[in-house]
Formats: C-alpha cells, sequence, structure tokens
C-alpha cells in the first residue's frame, strides 16, 4: 500500500485520477465549462474504505489496478508472461479496443516475440487458423477478440473446431464494470456474460477478476484444451485488469502435463479377445489420429489382425496405398465383419446404417445379425446437449470412454497376448486377400474411371489431382484440405503414408474453414520447409477470402488450388433433389447456389492482397506448367495461387 | 412389372422420338436438367453419381431407371420434368462423347 502523498495515498490517486479523467471527457468544451471543472474536483473521493463499503474491495481495486509506483507493472504485461509460461507461439487477433492492453503488451512488452501476432481481417479466419495450426502442430494457437463482436464474428469457426476436436486459447476483452467503463461503443460491446454464447461448444470458460486469478484460469483452460477430448476453451480478460498496473508478487503455475484418457487393461484384454477370434474383424478410424505416434500404433494393430481398415479421413489416421487399406471398400467390408472396432467415429451410425435422402427416406442396418461393436471414443468422456455434434445414438456392444491414441498401445499388447499361430496364419490370409483386392479396386479406378473426362474443360478432378501429384510427390507435401469434393481422388491416387500429410475437414462443415484453416495450417508447416497444398472450393473462399492477405502479410507458404467449379453445388443438388420430388421442374435450381454473372476471377483476387495468382485455367493441358511455376514460388517461401476452373466433384 | 410396364412405355414412345435425337440439344439439356452436378459434364462420373457415358444404358433401361429412380439416392425425373424425346436427347449427348484414351496412354495415370 502507498503511503499518502499530498493526502491521497496511491489507492486514492488512481481513483482521483479517474474521476478527472472521466470529467475530462464528459465535460463539454465551452467557455462556461472551464468553471465547472474546479468544481468536480472538489468533491472528495470516497476513501477505500468508503469504496469497500460501496461495492467492494476486491470489485473495485483488484490488485492489477491500483499502483503506479516505480515497481507497478502492467496488467496485461504479466499476461504476457502466463502466455509465454504455457509457450503460445502465436496469438491470431482482428484488432479490439476491449484487447487493447494485451495488444500492446504483445507489441511492446514481449515485442510481437512469443507471442506473435498474426492480423487476420475477420475472426472467423483467425479462428480457423488456430483450428487448422492446432491439427498440424498438437499445440494451442492464442486467439484476441472483441469480447462480443468479435465472438460473435468467429462463432461459426468455434463450432468447427468444437465439432472436429481442435484445441485452441480463446481470449476475449470485456469491460464488465458498468460504472468505470468508457460509453458509447465500449459499453455496446461489454457484456455480463459474454461468453455465453459459445458455452454449448467450448469445452470450458472463465471471466477472471484478478490477474492472479486469471493466471490460473489460463493455465486451466490450457490443461483442458489439450486434454482429449481436445476442444477451444476461452477466457473474458476484463479490460480493467488488462490497463490496469500490478506491483504485487503473483504467481505463475507450472506447467501441467497431461495424460490422455486410456482405457482399462481388464478391458483392452476383452477386446483384444474378440478381435483375435473374429474371422473378419474391421477397424473404422476417423479423428484417431492426435500426433505422429498413431499411425505407426494403428498399422501394427490392423497387421496384427490382418483387419481391413476404413479411413473416414478425419486425419491422418492410415496410410492410403497400405494393404489393409478398404476405404474405398467400406460398404463390403463393413457388412461382411464380424468385429467392428470404431475409433474415435464421429458417427458410428451413420457408418453401421443406411440412410436415402429420397422423398421418403430410407433407413437400414448394413451389418450382419451377429455382429459385434466396439468403440474407443473420448467423446464419451465430454459432451454437451445442445448441438448434435454427436450424431445419432448406435448402441455397440462394448464403450470404451477413452482416448483412442492413448489405449492402442495396451490394446496392441493384448492382441499380441492372445494371437496364436492360427490367428496369425488367418491374418496373413486376411491380409493377402485385403492387397488383392485393392490392387484390383485402384485398377478399376484408375484405368475406368480416371480416364473419363481426362481431356474436359472444366477440369476434372481425376485430371486435376493427378496433375497436382506429379507437381508435389518429389517434395515433402502435405495437404491441408480435405479431399471429398474432389471425388477423393488425391487419396485415391497420392501416397498419404507421414502423419502431416493430411489433417481432415472442418468438423462442423460450417462454410469459411478452408482457407482460414489452409494459412494456420502451412505457418505450422513453414518451420518444416514443407510444401503446403490446399485445394480451395471457391464458395468456402468468398467467405473469407482475407486469409490471402495474411498469408501474404506473414510470409507464410501455400500453394491454394481453386477448385473453382463457379456454385454451391451441393446446394444446386439439395434444392434439384426436392424440385423433382414436387415434380417442378429444375430450370430455377441455379437460383442463390451458383457462383456465376459475373464470374469471380480468384488470380486477380489474390494478385490485389500481394499474392501471384495464376489463370483461371480451363485447359487441362495448361495446368502442369502452371502447376510447376506455383510450386516453384511456394518452395521460394510465398504464399501463391492457382485458379482451376473444374466439374463439380 | 411396374418397372417392366415402363419400361415398354418407354421404348413404345422412343420408338419414334428416337430418331429425331439430337446430341447438341441433349448437352444442353444435361446441363440444364442439373445432371451434370451428380455425373459430371461428359458423364464422367463422380462421388456424387457414377458414369453415364460414352456407352450408356439401353435408351428404354435409362429412361426406366431415371423415372423410377427412388431406389437409389438419386432423385427421379417424371415426364413432367424431362419428356421421353428430352431423354432421348441426353442419351444420344452421352453415346456421342468420345471414347476417353486408355490409362496406359496417360503417364500421369501410371505415376507413382
Amino acid at each position: 500500500m502507498g503511503k499518502p502523498e499530498n493526502g491521497v495515498n496511491r489507492r486514492n490517486f488512481l481513483t482521483v485520477a479517474a474521476a478527472s479523467g472521466a470529467a475530462a471527457v464528459t465535460a463539454p468544451t465551452g467557455i462556461n465549462e472551464a468553471k465547472a471543472v474546479p468544481s468536480i474536483a472538489r468533491i472528495a473521493p470516497p476513501s477505500a474504505a468508503e469504496m469497500e463499503a460501496e461495492i467492494g474491495e476486491a470489485r473495485l481495486l483488484p490488485a492489477a489496478v491500483t499502483s503506479v509506483g516505480p515497481n507497478a507493472r502492467p496488467g496485461s504485461d504479466f499476461m504476457v508472461d502466463v502466455l509465454r509460461a504455457l509457450d503460445i507461439e502465436y496469438v491470431a487477433t482482428n484488432p479490439a479496443s476491449s484487447c487493447r492492453g494485451l495488444h500492446e503488451s504483445i507489441n511492446n512488452y514481449a515485442m510481437n516475440k512469443k507471442p506473435e501476432l498474426l492480423t487476420a481481417t475477420h475472426e472467423e479466419i483467425a479462428t480457423a487458423m488456430a483450428h487448422g495450426y492446432a491439427k498440424v502442430s498438437n499445440r494451442p494457437m492464442g486467439l484476441l477478440f472483441h469480447g462480443t463482436v468479435g465472438i460473435q464474428h468467429a462463432t461459426m469457426a468455434f463450432y468447427n473446431a468444437w465439432a472436429d476436436r481442435a484445441p485452441m486459447l480463446i481470449m476475449s476483452g470485456n469491460h464488465l464494470d458498468a460504472a468505470h467503463r468508457p460509453p458509447g461503443v465500449p459499453t455496446t460491446h461489454a457484456a455480463q456474460d459474454p461468453l455465453a454464447l459459445i458455452r454449448d461448444f467450448t469445452k470450458w470458460d472463465d471471466q477472471p477478476q484478478s490477474l492472479q486469478a486469471c493466471a490460473e484460469a489460463l493455465f486451466r483452460a490450457y490443461k483442458i484444451t489439450m486434454t482429449p477430448p481436445y476442444g477451444p476453451v476461452a477466457i473474458s480478460l476484463d479490460a480493467h485488469l488488462q490497463e490496469g498496473f500490478t506491483e504485487n508478487d503473483l504467481k505463475i503455475p507450472k506447467m501441467t502435463r497431461v495424460s490422455a484418457p486410456s482405457a482399462d487393461m481388464d478391458t483392452l484384454k476383452e477386446v483384444a479377445r474378440m478381435l483375435v477370434d473374429a474371422q473378419n474383424p474391421v477397424i473404422v478410424v476417423d479423428r484417431g489420429s492426435r500426433s505422429h505416434r498413431f499411425q505407426p500404433l494403428l498399422v501394427e494393430l490392423a497387421q496384427l489382425l490382418g483387419a481391413p481398415v476404413v479411413d473416414q479421413l478425419g486425419r491422418q489416421n492410415f496410410p492410403s496405398r497400405h494393404p489393409l487399406n478398404a476405404t474405398d471398400r467400406a460398404r463390403g467390408v463393413i457388412g461382411n465383419a464380424d468385429v467392428i472396432l470404431g475409433l474415435e467415429l464421429a458417427d458410428f451410425w451413420g457408418i453401421v446404417n443406411s440412410y436415402s435422402d429420397v422423398a421418403q427416406p430410407k433407413q437400414g442396418r448394413r451389418l450382419k445379425d451377429s455382429v459385434k461393436l466396439v468403440s474407443i471414443n473420448s467423446r464419451d468422456v465430454f459432451m454437451k446437449a445442445n448441438y448434435q455434434d454427436f450424431q445419432r445414438f448406435q448402441d455397440v456392444d462394448l464403450a470404451l470412454a477413452a482416448d483412442a491414441e492413448a489405449s492402442l498401445p495396451g490394446l496392441i499388447e493384448m492382441v499380441k497376448s492372445a494371437t496364436t499361430p492360427e490367428h496369425k496364419a488367418a491374418a496373413e490370409k486376411r491380409t493377402a486377400a485385403a492387397g488383392a483386392a485393392a490392387a484390383k479396386n485402384l485398377e478399376k479406378l484408375l484405368s475406368e474411371d480416371a480416364v473419363y473426362g481426362w481431356d474436359a474443360s472444366p477440369i476434372s478432378t481425376a485430371r486435376l489431382s493427378a496433375e497436382l501429384w506429379a507437381a508435389i510427390k518429389e517434395h515433402e507435401w502435405a495437404l491441408v484440405s480435405r479431399d471429398a469434393r474432389l471425388s477423393n481422388w488425391p487419396h485415391r491416387m497420392w501416397n498419404f503414408d507421414k502423419h502431416y500429410h493430411f489433417i481432415g475437414d472442418s468438423g462442423g462443415a460450417g462454410q469459411g474453414y478452408g482457407l482460414g484453416a489452409a494459412v494456420g495450417a502451412a505457418l505450422a508447416h513453414r518451420e518444416h520447409k514443407r510444401l503446403v497444398v490446399n485445394v480451395q472450393g471457391d464458395g468456402d473462399m468468398m467467405y473469407g477470402p482475407g486469409g490471402i492477405w495474411t498469408a501474404a502479410h506473414h510470409n507464410i507458404p501455400l500453394l491454394t488450388v481453386m477448385h473453382n467449379n463457379r456454385a454451391y453445388h451441393q446446394e444446386i443438388m439439395h434444392v434439384q433433389r426436392v424440385g423433382n420430388w414436387r415434380d417442378r421442374g429444375l430450370g430455377r435450381a441455379n437460383i442463390g447456389t451458383t457462383l456465376e454473372n459475373p464470374h469471380i476471377n480468384f488470380a486477380m483476387m489474390a494478385k490485389s492482397m500481394g499474392v501471384e495468382g495464376i489463370g483461371p485455367i480451363g485447359d487441362p493441358k495448361e495446368l502442369a506448367p502452371a502447376l510447376k511455376r506455383a510450386v516453384q514460388i511456394a518452395k521460394a517461401g510465398e504464399p501463391v495461387l492457382v485458379d482451376v476452373l473444374t466439374q463439380p466433384r | 412389372m411396374m418397372k417392366m410396364i415402363l419400361s415398354l412405355a418407354a421404348g413404345t414412345i422412343l420408338s419414334s422420338a428416337a430418331f429425331a435425337a439430337d446430341a447438341k440439344r441433349g448437352q444442353e439439356l444435361f446441363i440444364k436438367a442439373g445432371c451434370y452436378q451428380c455425373h459430371g459434364t461428359v458423364g464422367q462420373g463422380a462421388n456424387t453419381g457414377p458414369r453415364l457415358g460414352p456407352d450408356p444404358l439401353a435408351l428404354e433401361s435409362f429412361i426406366s431407371f431415371v423415372r423410377n429412380a427412388a431406389s437409389t439416392n438419386m432423385p427421379p425425373y417424371s415426364a413432367k420434368i424431362l419428356s421421353d424425346a428430352e431423354m432421348a436427347d441426353i442419351h444420344t449427348y452421352l453415346a456421342s462423347v468420345p471414347k476417353p484414351p486408355a490409362r496406359k496412354d496417360i503417364p500421369l495415370l501410371n505415376n507413382k
């Protein structure tokens, strides 16, 4: 506590200063008002005791606000220290006055290094960047947004991250104290409970009221976001904590090492027994991989069992060319299975049942009656009720509420223990049969499917994928976009076998994910000098094209290839479908669904933001030289965009 | 039984309509009717719909399938939406699509 100086101690000094400041802001500038200011000053500020009696010391005078002595430091500098202790490397932001204290501290106290600010032109883009970054680096990015309008902007992207189990540390500003916050816009942007809006799809949130509580909240948030199942967490950092001062000796907690929830060995032994004794075991995997450890474990398990693997492609789970990869033959192997092991499945029901989207929807079961279903899923540990991303309930024989990556080593050991020479021989036989079926399927795909439309314009997705593979395969590459809208050709043609080759899709299927996630993923790949490829839908791009500028501004190398089919094709098909059901014709399915008249020139768009833009390319013969040039630019460390006019799918 | 009746009916109508079938008109209809959304502009197929050309089903079977697609995820096209004559034009267009090169003649499809 500071000594009284001229009858005003430090605490009261701040109070006086605040009152004078308020007077200065609110007093009109007319000549008559010059006399009014002293009259305000003559009003004695309330003493600390009076203040405490009025609204409570803890509320008005938290540790951060009370001192401007020689040892005082801004509260937001302390927040930077906390972020550094958490090893937060980047904070993506769209600047916001309610975050100005922390923003200034990152600029001038941290000197914009660890964390480094990333400038995004929309909070949704910033959040998608954090989403893509986390899936490559297995680390959370920080986000710094306005507490009301910024959070509102980013909401859909948070939902994507929630559904896709991506960790991130959301920080938002607020002015909670109605008696001291600035009037006008800051008050319009203030909220009693600013994170209520996203509580249904974040794992945890808090609004600490002191710097010490802030440090503990950030550490708790970090622990929660990085404990499987991963998911976004959010902290509201009140402006008075950011902008105030402290000379208190505050404690930064120590980093907590977290262990993922793993299945118990007795239950894993039971699962192993079921799998080893099965005649046709099948593994289905979705968001299994959290790190480089997962894929080798899954390969080992599949090979021990001779079990075909159906990859839902939520992550890089299983090598695309492995003989046991049965992704393209999913319906057949699932229908023939007697035991199915589901690993981190977003939708077990949808995998083992059919649903026809026809005028009178039809549902059916794809399984043998005797099949046994086993689920290992960390989502069983933690879920919420409102949003339905947990999908329809599927009854299974055994559900292990555990993280698949953490549980696989134990399961493998149990499978090894249970395997006899007869089991091993049967597994080898199944592996050989699966390999032959996979080779036959690939031959059909390439000889009977890919060749059709080879020279077509717009360019076929098979041709685009083949040209792209030829351009990148000699490099260390990574695909940071989902290829379902390319008819899965990359996963059919390319050799996905490194843990970093693929990161899955948005999770929540909210448009606007693609470019931002690609920029964030490319940032995480940058230190490894990988050639990062983003095949970007045109509709998705138009939600957040500012990501192009962010990539240029922060020197993030990224090869974006536009899948420019000039429409929201999924939606055309939906409108067309309903029109057919109602027998009302097809001539107007393009209304509200196409991106034509005028056409969008994405190469020009890229150029306008300082990024080399190539195209538009509609002639498939022009594709190879364009991609070759683009690869050179990306390998030189710059973002580049190639606009390709494509078939719908 | 119903399929057989429909197939026969379609065959009767098309025996006259097929004379006038026109590939260019069929191509326009293929786009306008939205067939290309799932099957591609040259009927090459995609993960949203199978390949249709250049060797489509026999015309009668083709029309029967399109009219009675309720057993699949494909929306059915009634005669009000696409007449048999228009279907014949589309069929002619699909049959006119050039045959693709063989895989062995496409180096990119022999890449590892």
